[in-house]
């Protein structure tokens, strides 16, 4: 029934010409009202994956229960570098961490987080387009405005990456994302862990992002995928995806430590000076 | 001689720049437009996330995007176009194939629908913009979460 319903819709699809520019390496995928099978959809695939923001996430646990956000907070001390790849890695990460100090509501860690947010900027050279945000990071902490900051660190990280890729520098502002999604996943599977529960637990099951970081750095330049620490985030990756794919009925406690453990572990990597 | 040839060419410039400044326009006003849908949404508790898709397509190309969400959150997606006289169509598919769109709206220049994700995962957005008048159009699709 499904399938002679999916063969009618790939049927009326074909004769109303919208294969005409499929675009080349598309997946195939199908459409239908009821059903939908993306391996045999007839159209165009934008490939561009936009990553959640911790916030996300976080917001899910808040409405599970209320986490200490102030616990969660963890001191950013990185060590000097004039390595473009640690930085961007770095800046992903500090982003993240001004999420949690966010949800900690915690106006002194904001505005250090701020001031660090310059010092990776201006290492990157970036500056002048993050300074108006990290200006108004810093000015919203006095406030106490919690949804502006969060606004702000949202555009910062934005901002970075869309000059990075005008730079074409997109291999680093994928480190930016990855920087930013391993911080995230370190603080959700330390709440989590604390308080375990299945619902809580599911917030992990984000295999299609690991796939696409996985994916970029397999297309990186040669000289930031051999990165020390770009490669051991590749093979991290990959161990946290065979955890999310093995957890076909669910995460368990151990699985959540598990993956806490490779976030905090890559994390630290993305910390040390080499 | 050389200074009519001068002014041709600055006029010919000046022509070329005006034909080609609404096009990049077009891209941001689609996402203007999208935001414009976000208001109302906004009002209500939602937050629009800054990073959003974007691009230009052929008139009823049906387009499709992967993305994460999270069951817990509610999120709503916001479809733009800087072209007028356009039909959206916008729909959203869980890992099952089952579509989980709600409360889809649509207006002259850009179409809203909300999705409460039933379990955290990957979803899949398909959507497409159909004008009698253009075979080119310019999209942009943002979303907010509460």
């Amino acid at each position: 029934m499904k399938r002679s319903f999916f063969h009618a819709l790939v049927l009326l699809s074909l004769t109303s010409g919208f294969v005409s520019i499929q675009t080349a390496g598309a997946q195939a995928a199908k459409s239908g009202v009821q059903e939908f099978d993306p391996q045999a959809f007839p159209g165009q695939v934008v490939d561009d994956v936009v990553v959640p923001v911790p916030s996300e996430v976080f917001s899910v646990l808040d409405k599970l229960g209320e986490p200490n956000w102030q616990q969660e907070i963890r001191k950013i001390d990185l060590a000097k570098t004039g390595d473009r790849t640690r930085l961007a890695l770095q800046f992903g990460m500090t982003v993240a961490e001004g999420f949690v100090a966010v949800q900690a509501e915690d106006k002194e860690t904001v505005k250090d987080i701020g001031r660090d947010v310059i010092d990776l900027a201006t290492g990157l050279g970036l500056i002048k387009s993050v300074r108006p945000h990290a200006q108004a990071i810093l000015d919203a902490a006095d406030k106490g405005d919690w949804s502006s900051i969060r606004k702000e660190f949202d555009q910062t990280q934005k901002t970075v990456r869309d000059t990075m890729e005008q730079m074409k520098d997109a291999d680093l502002s994928q480190c930016v994302s990855i920087g930013g999604w391993l911080r995230g996943t370190a603080s959700v599977t330390s709440v989590v862990a604390k308080n375990f529960s299945a619902d809580r637990a599911e917030l992990l099951n984000q295999p299609m992002l690991v796939e696409h970081f996985i994916g970029s750095i397999s297309k990186m330049s040669s000289s930031v995928k051999d990165h020390a620490t770009v490669s051991d985030i590749s093979k991290g990756l990959k161990n946290i995806l065979a955890k999310m794919e093995g957890a076909v009925d669910g995460f368990t406690k151990d699985s959540v430590r598990d993956i806490g453990k490779t976030s905090d572990s890559l994390l630290d990597s993305i910390k040390a000076a080499k | 001689m050389i200074t009519l040839f001068k002014l041709r060419t600055a006029l010919l410039a000046v022509f070329l720049a005006g034909a080609a400044l609404p096009a990049l326009a077009t891209v941001d006003d689609a996402h203007s437009y999208s935001m414009e849908a976000a208001e109302s949404f906004v009002e209500q508790g939602f937050i629009v996330r800054e990073e959003y898709w974007n691009g230009e397509v052929k008139s009823a190309q049906k387009l499709m995007i992967k993305h994460q969400m999270f069951k817990g959150n509610e999120y709503a997606f916001w479809l733009g176009t800087a072209n007028e006289d356009v039909t959206f169509e916008l729909k959203i598919y869980d890992e099952a194939g089952k579509e989980v769109t709600i409360d889809g709206k649509s207006s002259k220049m850009y179409a809203s629908m909300r999705v409460n994700p039933p379990k955290t995962g990957t979803y899949t957005i398909v959507f497409s913009l159909t004008s009698k008048k253009e075979s080119g159009l310019f999209w942009a699709l943002a979303y907010g979460y509460r």
